[in-house]
């Protein structure tokens, strides 16, 4: 009896998540190994030519990755960028904190695509920053500022840095201000508290905010397409490209898997690299 | 083994005066407690000997080097937290090591002075645990053991046992004791726990609004407070506000309201002419109506277990008396009080102080 009712209470999350999780991913799983059809989505029965097709063209191969770059080197941008900023709040005064807060937080109330139009207006070649150094000039042709990985990588970075400051701040605050003291009472210099103790500390925020942004990344479509414009090949532009320009289901779904598999075994490699025992 | 003096340290924050004019010396393996209410600057001497304070004016002196501007790492001190502030992400062993890793000692010796230390607090058998492993007073020992392993100048602990339940915070007491007494560190100890302080301390330091009141043993503090409010902050004191009737070279005459009369070894009466004096509540012992110095009435009871608390009204006021278990006053019952003239203390006259 109590035990049907526990079940109960948890049938409509179950019902949520097999509805919205599971059968999706169960669909596209299917759909990957229809095969393919000229003139409409799929055709009759099975085959892996989905899958084959990817690995065969290098065209679309090659954009795994390259995916996987954008998608660490984003993370390796964001961690840098984001880690002085998490510690200069963290241990800022109460009163200064809500208001670095609400800064961090502010770009995540202006939509993406706004942020990354903003972005083309500004890198593009005849953008604000092309068009003032040459009327200065300093360059002759403009810079190639977009329609490249520095401009994707650049835009992604932006979009995503409160996703990475966040689980930093909240690690950071977790953390005893009294073991910093305690270090420094052991003889420790302040390089060498933030090496050996702050910093390993907060690898449980390090750890959730690199995941995040990492994955938030790779999956982006609108930064990307904006300001890559096309150039910048991601594998989640040529999912989309497949299911709604090309009409080709069973192949964006392989891909679309392909995507999501690699991504795991990257947070899994990650993941095991930063293992902490201690926590 | 060192010396620790503070010259009339200042610490201020803006307007407000966090320290006005700390003076004390701490000698050679002395265990000296500090001890206040919350915010009387005890916490924050603390920190300026330990440097994560600075001083406004004032000078701190280890064995007679001035180590006022020196930043905390060049201090030579081991300190313990309250939260105990381990390295959560290092074993016990890595913890303690960290210190002598810090002084460059060879990594064959930091092995031997680690292990000693560990079995200095009974912990060798949870080297390689992570301190989220442990009990609370596991923690604590860790924490003592890796202010101790580096075999610092001076002792700082900063309210130590007060996150720890009471059984185990009285087993802390004894062991931090012994543990000092045979390591023989100079020891500051902070608290707010007067008795934790009395029976730890060589010499409590009592302080209140950044000035110390007393700095004494604790059974000086305890039967001769400096003040009122030192009487009343380290245990339960009865004041009796009398009028003096006589006095020569040897003591005062004092009267009781009901008649009685007293006669204490005293100094020269307050100003108004009448005297303060205090009585511990275990000093007073109840008798028969009529009886003692005293009259009143029992108008609560507590047992306790080893003893019990009467509280009793007089025409002095409420008083708290101790009495044995073997005696049975119930309340509401009349009742006499007979003091000790001996340990009766008269509070000196905090107007007369100050001329």
């Amino acid at each position: 009896m109590k035990r049907l009712r526990s079940s109960l209470l948890i049938a409509p999350s179950a019902a949520l998540i097999f509805l919205f999780i599971v059968l999706p991913y169960i669909t596209v799983l299917v759909m990957s190994f229809r095969a393919p059809a000229e003139g409409q989505p799929y055709g009759e029965g099975f085959s892996l030519e989905g899958y084959t097709h990817f690995f065969n063209e290098s065209y679309y191969a090659m954009s795994l990755p390259q995916t996987m770059f954008l998608g660490l080197l984003t993370t390796l941008v964001c961690l840098v960028l984001a880690y002085p900023v998490a510690l200069h709040i963290a241990f800022a005064s109460k009163r200064w904190r809500g208001f670095l807060y609400g800064i961090v937080l502010s770009p995540l109330l202006v939509g993406i695509v706004v942020r990354s139009y903003g972005w083309t207006i500004l890198l593009g070649n005849s953008g604000v920053i092309n068009s003032t150094l040459r009327n200065m000039g300093l360059i002759q042709k403009p810079l190639p500022l977009m329609y490249n990985d520095f401009g994707v990588v650049l835009a992604l970075a932006h979009v995503f840095l409160p996703f990475m400051v966040l689980p930093l701040l909240s690690a950071l605050q977790a953390m005893d201000p009294a073991i910093t003291q305690a270090a420094r009472s052991l003889g420790a210099s302040r390089f060498t508290i933030f090496r050996r103790v702050t910093f390993p500390v907060s690898m449980p925020g390090v750890q959730s905010g690199c995941i995040l942004v990492f994955v938030l990344a790779i999956s982006s479509y609108v930064t990307p397409a904006l300001v890559g414009g096309m150039r910048v090949k991601t594998t989640t532009l040529l999912v989309v490209d497949a299911l709604i320009d090309q009409f080709q289901w069973p192949f964006g779904s392989a891909m679309a898997l392909i995507l999501a598999v690699s991504a795991g075994i990257v947070v899994l490699i990650f993941a095991r690299l930063t293992r902490m025992k201690w926590t | 083994m060192t010396e620790v003096s503070l010259l009339s340290l200042v610490k201020s924050y803006g307007k407000s005066i966090a320290l006005k004019g700390i003076s004390l010396s701490v000698g050679h393996g002395e265990f000296v407690s500090l001890l206040g209410p919350s915010g009387c600057g005890k916490s924050t001497t603390l920190k300026c000997i330990a440097g994560f304070e600075d001083i406004s004016d004032g000078k701190i002196l280890f064995d007679n080097t001035d180590i006022s501007r020196r930043l905390p790492e060049q201090r030579d001190i081991g300190m313990v937290f309250q939260s105990y502030a381990l390295f959560p992400h290092m074993t016990v062993a890595q913890n303690l090591a960290f210190g002598l890793e810090m002084r460059r000692v060879p990594k064959s010796e930091i092995a031997t002075r680690v292990a000693r230390a560990m079995e200095m607090v009974q912990l060798t058998p949870y080297a390689e645990r992570f301190p989220k492993a442990l009990s609370g007073g596991q923690q604590q020992r860790v924490a003592l053991a890796r202010a101790l392993v580096i075999e610092p100048a001076i002792l700082l602990l900063d309210e130590p046992l007060a996150n720890l339940d009471a059984k185990l915070r009285d087993e802390m007491r004894g062991f931090i004791r012994d543990l000092q007494k045979r390591v023989g560190i100079t020891t500051i100890y902070v608290t707010h726990d007067q008795g934790e302080a009395m029976t730890m301390s060589d010499r409590v330091v009592v302080m209140f609004d950044g000035e110390i009141a007393q700095a004494a043993p604790p059974e000086e503090v305890y039967n001769h407070p400096a003040s009122e409010r030192v009487a009343r902050f380290v245990g339960n004191a009865n004041i009796l506000d009398l009028a003096v009737t006589g006095k020569d070279a040897a003591g005062s005459d004092l009267a009781l309201p009901g008649g009685g009369a007293l006669r204490v070894d005293s100094p020269a009466p307050w100003a108004n002419g009448r005297l303060r004096v205090m009585a511990r509540p275990e000093q007073i012992a109840l008798t028969d109506p009529g009886a003692g110095h005293l009259g009143g009435e029992i108008s609560k009871r507590y047992f306790s277990g080893g003893h019990v608390e009467y509280h009793v009204d007089t025409q002095c006021g409420p008083l708290v008396v101790l009495g044995p278990t073997t005696q049975t006053v119930a309340e509401g019952q009349t009742v006499g009080l007979a003091f000790d003239p001996a340990r009766l203390w008269p509070i000196p006259d905090p107007k007369a102080a100050a001329q």
